[in-house]
């Protein structure tokens, strides 16, 4: 009776006020399922975690046991028949892959390659190999990385194909995939990737590079050429960071480069390199340089100056930028103390004489 | 025939606000749906990255992290101990002492063995002068640390005396009594040197209530919910407005806000533009907007980025009348920064800028409040002449009131599923029951001081900054 009354009284509302009340009772059912489920779900989160840590520190303990094992033991092979059977499920894998990464990072040596030999053995490598293949970039990703974690280098050729995958995460996976795991070798890839390396993967990449203490000799010269700007500017970094004077000539030639920032890298490169052949080009055409590139030029200029050079600071101890007139009045200061005197017995703008006071105080 | 007029204008002012509500949920729904979106593309590409390179690297780009502090004496010595205890290499900090009455520049002297040094200043934004001049420290484990002592020129001014100081490429813009995570710089740059073929100008970050936390030596060591419920609202009202507004927005490169609190600035640009305006109470997005509007007009591709983890923890007003005066402020700055920048509005030339970040933040920021002060006024007057259908009424208020608290567990979903920093048992159900009254209990606080804001911009000119009275983050809190 009651809900009929309701039924009568829900029909004879206007069509706007029932779409309201229906929106409305959907969204109070959607509301409470969130409620429950929000509370199942931080309930769950906090058992699994609780799960997962148990499972790490078994994980763990079976895997010393292997390690320090004899090998061909019965043991050795239990534990393999174990693991094995593990890793068929997906979280479990999880966890064993990461008590083995936890354990090759704490040990080395022989240890560390029988973790390798683990890692192949209990057929994980199947597993991160099929990844390579995988739709989802997010799939194909992970793959790389793991196989870079455990350092296995004969899946190079499946990884280098993937250079110039659509997704940026893969390509950075791939590129540091190569840069660690065959280092000046790795870098293969500059001459075969078509998309722009980011300043942070340079970074990354250089950092991988420099931890190496095989600083083997590399060839830079065909990336200084190269289409790719990103690919001029990392090898430019290379050459600076790893001093690779025998391409100053190269990099010479990058003072003409189209691009404003490879001029300028270019112009401390050499400047870092102490190289003088450069200095008097671009003394030059200094008016005819951007802001940037004349900045660093004043930059790396101290231990290029010689006395011959007085003309160039005089006339740039007026530039309108700051820090170029500071640098010139410095110069001065060092290599012309009497002119510097001169200047402050002439000037009669304030500003540049804050500037000169500064430097004689400094 | 009155009495048709008159019904007709009747109908036409609830077919208003029926379609203005219409919109509003739509706009909030999609920008829900973008920052699931984003969310998930964001944790899912972030598992790759290792910041662990860029914080060792001495090729990292360098930043400057610029506080400016007014009588911050309470808390300054610990929250400078705390910025300077970042991870990242390149690093230094510049504090600005805008002219402190109180002893905070003593206190700085003394606690980090502060020397007056000459300083030459680039002044390429005017600002008022130094007072008691530029200050380094003697002790090597403070060579990051520049201490400025100026004249009084507020927020702004002092932000862009920073400005001029810093030698850095890029500058971490913050309140000095925010508590920065270690990891917080090589996070925000990560966008600057991540952009390939556009130009990243600014980064934010989330901000998150420390209110109640446990914080030790600049450091934050547990997460806890306040007792509060006024601390407790305003934390679920960050989490939807910084994990689902700004988030949303990031995506579709629409950002006309970074918090003040904490963001990351290209410094050449942010020169270029003229640095903070310091006739505006809100600078913060101010710069953001004119940043942006160069950028359009100079037809440069560019973003502006956003970073969602957890970064930056900050006091929130644990009374009524600080935090109405903190609203009164952000409402006086979004209006006048709307005003400032009225030619992008509606126009094509800007691009998404001018056709949908500034009509949002005109219609469903800057408006809102207005358009809700108009209809309750209207409501009243229908009760009083009894043309209110009440059974009509509970409909639209229980679409209202449901509506706004599923975004709000929307926020927690969000807030649960990627950084989980609610981890106690019971947080959740506090958080559930904080949703539930946050339409009662902070809501009517927040309409009340963007009314006083209104008032106070048109008719009350003299009225600035206001003050945020502190309790300080230094010391454990339960």
């Amino acid at each position: 009776m009651d809900f009929d009354v309701f039924v009568n009284y829900y029909n004879q509302l206007p069509f706007l006020i029932k779409v309201v009340w229906i929106i409305s009772v959907i969204l109070f059912i959607i509301i409470i399922v969130s409620i429950f489920y929000l509370k199942i779900y931080r309930t769950r989160l906090r058992n699994s975690t609780a799960e997962t840590q148990k499972l790490v520190t078994e994980y763990e303990i079976q895997l010393i046991n292997y390690l320090y094992a004899e090998e061909g033991q019965e043991e050795q092979n239990s534990i393999i028949e174990k693991l094995t059977f593990c890793i068929s499920s997906k979280s479990k894998r999880k966890i064993i892959k990461r008590v083995l990464l936890k354990l090759k990072k704490e040990i080395s040596g022989e240890i560390a390659v029988a973790i390798q030999n683990l890692y192949r053995q209990i057929g994980l490598l199947n597993f991160a190999l099929k990844k390579l293949d995988h739709q989802n970039w997010y799939v194909v990703a992970m793959g790389i990385r793991e196989l870079k974690q455990f350092n296995i280098k004969d899946a190079h050729d499946a990884i280098l194909h993937h250079v110039n995958h659509s997704s940026k995460e893969v390509r950075k996976e791939v590129q540091l995939y190569l840069v660690s795991l065959f280092h000046f070798k790795g870098l293969e890839f500059l001459t075969k990737i078509e998309t722009d390396l980011s300043e942070w993967d340079q970074i990354q990449l250089l950092e991988v590079l420099q931890k190496n203490e095989d600083q083997q000799d590399v060839d830079i010269t065909p990336w200084l050429n190269s289409n790719n700007d990103s690919v001029v500017m990392f090898s430019l970094k290379i050459a600076e960071i790893f001093n690779q004077y025998e391409v100053q000539n190269h990099i010479i030639e990058l003072l003409h480069h189209k691009n404003n920032i490879i001029r300028t890298k270019a112009i401390l490169v050499l400047g870092g390199m102490q190289n003088l052949d450069f200095k008097h080009e671009v003394m030059n055409n200094f008016e005819e340089r951007t802001l940037e590139e004349q900045q660093a030029l004043f930059k790396i200029f101290e231990p290029l100056v010689s006395n011959n050079d007085e003309w160039f600071l005089l006339k740039y101890s007026e530039h309108y930028n700051f820090e170029i007139r500071l640098e010139a009045l410095r110069l001065i200061k060092n290599f012309s103390p009497d002119k510097f005197a001169l200047f402050k017995e002439t000037t009669n703008n304030g500003q540049f004489l804050e500037m000169l006071n500064f430097l004689t105080d400094n | 025939m009155e009495s048709l007029t008159g019904q007709h204008i009747i109908l036409i002012i609830h077919y208003f606000f029926f379609v203005y509500g219409f919109l509003a949920i739509g706009s909030y729904l999609f920008l829900t749906v973008v920052s699931a979106f984003e969310t998930s593309e964001y944790v899912k590409k972030n598992k790759f990255v290792d910041y662990s390179e860029i914080l060792a690297s001495s090729i990292s780009p360098s930043i400057s992290i610029i506080a400016p502090a007014y009588n911050e004496s309470l808390n300054i010595v610990e929250n400078v101990r705390s910025l300077l205890s970042s991870h990242y290499v390149n690093y230094d900090v510049i504090i600005v002492n805008d002219g402190s009455k109180d002893d905070s520049l003593e206190l700085l002297i003394n606690a980090y063995d502060l020397v007056k040094v000459n300083y030459l200043v680039n002044k390429q934004i005017p600002t008022k002068p130094l007072r008691a001049g530029v200050f380094k420290s003697t002790n090597p484990a403070f060579e990051k640390l520049t201490v400025i002592d100026k004249e009084n020129g507020g927020k702004a001014d002092a932000l862009n005396f920073g400005l001029n100081v810093s030698s850095n490429q890029y500058v971490a813009c913050i309140d000095v009594d925010c508590l920065l995570l270690e990891d917080s710089l090589q996070k925000m740059i990560k966008p600057f040197l991540e952009a390939t073929d556009h130009k990243v100008i600014a980064t934010g970050g989330v901000i998150r209530i420390a209110n109640s936390c446990t914080i030790k030596d600049g450091k934050l060591l547990d997460v806890n919910m306040p007792k509060k419920m006024i601390e407790r609202a305003q934390i679920l009202e960050y989490l939807r407005s910084f994990l689902l507004g700004r988030m949303a927005w990031s995506r579709l490169n629409g950002l006309l806000v970074i918090s003040g609190a904490f963001g990351l600035f290209d410094k050449k640009i942010a020169i270029e533009v003229g640095g903070y305006d310091t006739k505006t109470v809100g600078e913060d997005m101010e710069l953001i907007v004119r940043m942006r509007r160069v950028m359009e007009e100079q037809k440069v591709k560019y973003r502006v980025a956003y970073i969602p983890d957890p970064l930056c923890w900050t006091e929130a007003p644990d009374n009524y009348r600080i935090f109405i005066s903190q609203r009164n402020r952000w409402t006086r700055g979004t209006i006048e920064t709307l005003k400032m920048h009225k030619k992008i509005g509606f126009n094509p030339k800007y691009g998404a800028l001018g056709l949908l970040s500034y009509p949002y933040w005109l219609i469903f920021e800057r408006l809102a409040p207005i358009f809700e002060v108009v209809g309750i006024i209207y409501f009243t007057v229908l009760m009083m002449l009894n043309y209110v259908r009440w059974d009509f009424s509970l409909a639209f208020f229980s679409l209202a009131y449901l509506f706004t608290l599923l975004l709000s567990i929307a926020a927690i979903y969000s807030e649960e599923l990627t950084y989980h920093q609610y981890k106690k048992k019971g947080t959740g159900f506090k958080l559930l029951l904080t949703a539930i009254l946050e339409p009662i209990v902070l809501h009517p606080f927040v309409l009340y001081a963007a009314v006083r804001g209104n008032y106070d911009y048109y008719f009350n000119k003299k009225k600035k900054w206001g003050v945020m009275q502190r309790k300080g983050m230094g010391t454990t809190a339960t």
